[in-house]
């Protein structure tokens, strides 16, 4: 009985969860233009509403170029961060780690106020390299954890024989370093760019003009309710899930238990 | 050796460093001490701005607020999260992986996503209303959106995720052998759950009910869009303080409160997750 009840518990609670996702995706292809539920009938004309407004694709591209900019950044310094990190031995690692995982701990809002009046003084709100720099800042913890994590479980030996066989250190980060953890690097990589891509907060208070798809759809859905915003959210939905099956799969190429990283 | 490897090593995080004081710990470093200081010039320290705050009842009405959604956020999250690890901790392997993913899944969709739902699941036309009024239960559709109930339902959806799965995986660390060994000696099942399991999970469950409740302190974009602007926690004061009346000093004191309260509960957490690996 007991048993029975807990069950039951269980599968109406993993279907709360699973609720909007099982909303969002079947409202997208909806021909009516009120939020009902089930859609009376099929389209695609949210899509197209999405695709053949201007200031979407403007804000889409605007949202694809900051992401790509600040995750690779953020790949670039945070990867040869984690590598000193993990391999030094100099003292304050301990504080200078926990100035890496800050942003993941300190709530975004206060980053956002932290960053508006920063960037208000320093002529830098409503830039693209404003935003930029703080995406940056907050996809670094992520890259950090992972590299950190993959960068541990790679023997230093084989760098010092690489190094001790005559390669210099550019080489023996190219042929050994670099191919054993380049899954790793993928998976943080993807995790830096989701964070930018999806990022709401930091972007709404320092973006000033300049849209993404997350500050418009923000702005939409507080002002009205207009179905556009399925079809975009189902295209988000359909971008995580290639993200995640892609992270998961190169994570375990490179020998990486997702468990190391929590 | 260690001499010639020591700056080498140092020289990898110094880029990194550097990005992070520019645009991280300076930021907020200057936050704070514009909390603490008169505009001036010269600046004076003073604690007019903090006073400001709390003697404004708007603002100790939005700090109530958020105290309450989130400690009400918190307790659902543990009623409904418990039960559901618990649930999840006895499945046969396949049937866990399955609702591990369940579990895993709404955390890689966007908080706007999974928000934007529940207008469609609790709108005055959605689906639970349709469904009340469809049985006959009420007369009139139920206001879900809008104000608090609508709020603490979105927010528990986002936020159950954080409390389940280091909970899940704590109960997956607790050794068999002394519940069989409790059984053994004549417990009930339930004595088993209430003397051995439960206390033995409790170091999680109050570690994840923590974590919850911090998000939901510092949670911006739920009550922005399911309270409809009548549900204004500290985030969306934030927002108005920036955006609309350009009060610096007071966002400053008031994020000061917030990241004040974030890392207290933090550390707790932290405590009180050693204390259940140490014992």
């Amino acid at each position: 009985m007991t048993r029975r009840l807990l069950a039951l518990h269980g599968v109406l609670v993993l279907a709360f969860l699973c609720l909007p996702i099982a909303v969002v995706i079947p409202m997208s292809f909806s021909s009516a233009s009120s939020l009902e539920f089930p859609p009376p009938g099929l389209s695609l004309r949210w899509y197209d509403s999405f695709f053949g407004d201007a200031r979407w694709v403007a804000a889409l591209v605007n949202s694809a170029l900051v992401a790509l900019a600040s995750s690779t950044a953020a790949l670039l310094l945070g990867g040869i961060a984690a590598y000193g990190l993990v391999r030094g031995t100099f003292r304050g690692r301990p504080l200078i780690e926990g100035i890496f995982i800050a942003p993941l701990v300190v709530p975004s809002v206060i980053v956002a106020v932290a960053l508006y009046i920063a960037f208000a003084q320093a002529g830098l709100l409503g830039t693209m390299p404003g935003l930029v720099v703080a995406h940056t800042v907050l996809g670094v913890p992520y890259v950090v954890l992972v590299m950190s994590v993959a960068i541990r479980s790679f023997d230093p030996r084989i760098e010092q024989v690489a190094l001790s066989l005559g390669a210099s250190t550019a080489t023996m980060v190219r042929r050994v370093l670099l191919p054993n953890l380049l899954p790793s690097v993928f998976a943080a990589w993807i995790f830096a760019f989701i964070t930018s891509f999806d990022e709401v907060i930091v972007t709404h208070f320092i973006a000033g003009r300049f849209d993404t798809v997350p500050k418009r759809m923000f702005n939409e859905l507080v002002l009205q309710v207009n179905p556009t915003i399925t079809a975009i959210a189902t295209l988000l939905i359909a971008v995580s899930f290639v993200a995640i099956a892609l992270i998961l799969w190169l994570l375990r190429r490179g020998g990486v238990r997702l468990a190391a990283l929590t | 050796m260690a001499g010639r490897r020591l700056p080498a090593e140092l020289g990898y995080v110094l880029p990194l460093l550097g990005l992070m004081l520019a645009a991280f710990v300076l930021p907020i470093g200057l936050m704070l001490a514009r909390s603490v200081l008169n505009p001036g010039p010269p600046p004076e320290p003073t604690l007019e701005h903090y006073q400001a705050l709390l003697e404004t009842a708007v603002y100790l009405r939005v700090l109530g607020r958020t105290f309450r959604i989130a400690l009400v956020t918190t307790v659902a999250c543990a009623l409904l999260g418990y039960p559901l690890a618990y649930w999840m901790r006895g499945l046969p392997p396949q049937r866990q992986v399955l609702a591990v993913a369940l579990v895993v899944l709404p955390f890689w969709i966007s908080i706007l996503v999974r928000t934007y739902a529940w207008i469609v699941v609790l709108g005055n036309a959605g689906l639970v209303n349709r469904l009340l009024l469809d049985l006959g239960l009420v007369a009139a559709p139920v206001a879900f959106l809008y104000n608090e109930t609508g709020v603490i339902i979105g927010t528990t959806n986002v936020l159950l995720p954080f409390l389940v799965l280091p909970l899940f995986a704590a109960m997956l660390r607790i050794d068999p052998r002394l519940l069989q060994a409790a059984e053994s000696l004549g417990a009930s099942r339930f004595t088993v759950f209430r003397r051995v399991f439960f206390p033995l999970s409790l170091p999680a469950l109050a570690a994840g009910a923590i974590l919850v409740f911090i998000l939901t302190f510092g949670f911006y974009i739920t009550p922005a869009i399911l309270g409809g602007g009548r549900v204004p926690m500290v985030a969306n004061a934030l927002d108005l303080l920036i955006n609309q009346f350009a009060r610096w000093e007071a966002a400053a004191a008031l994020s000061t409160i917030l990241l004040v309260v974030t890392l207290v509960c933090f550390a707790l957490s932290r405590w009180v997750g050693a204390r259940g690996a140490t014992s």
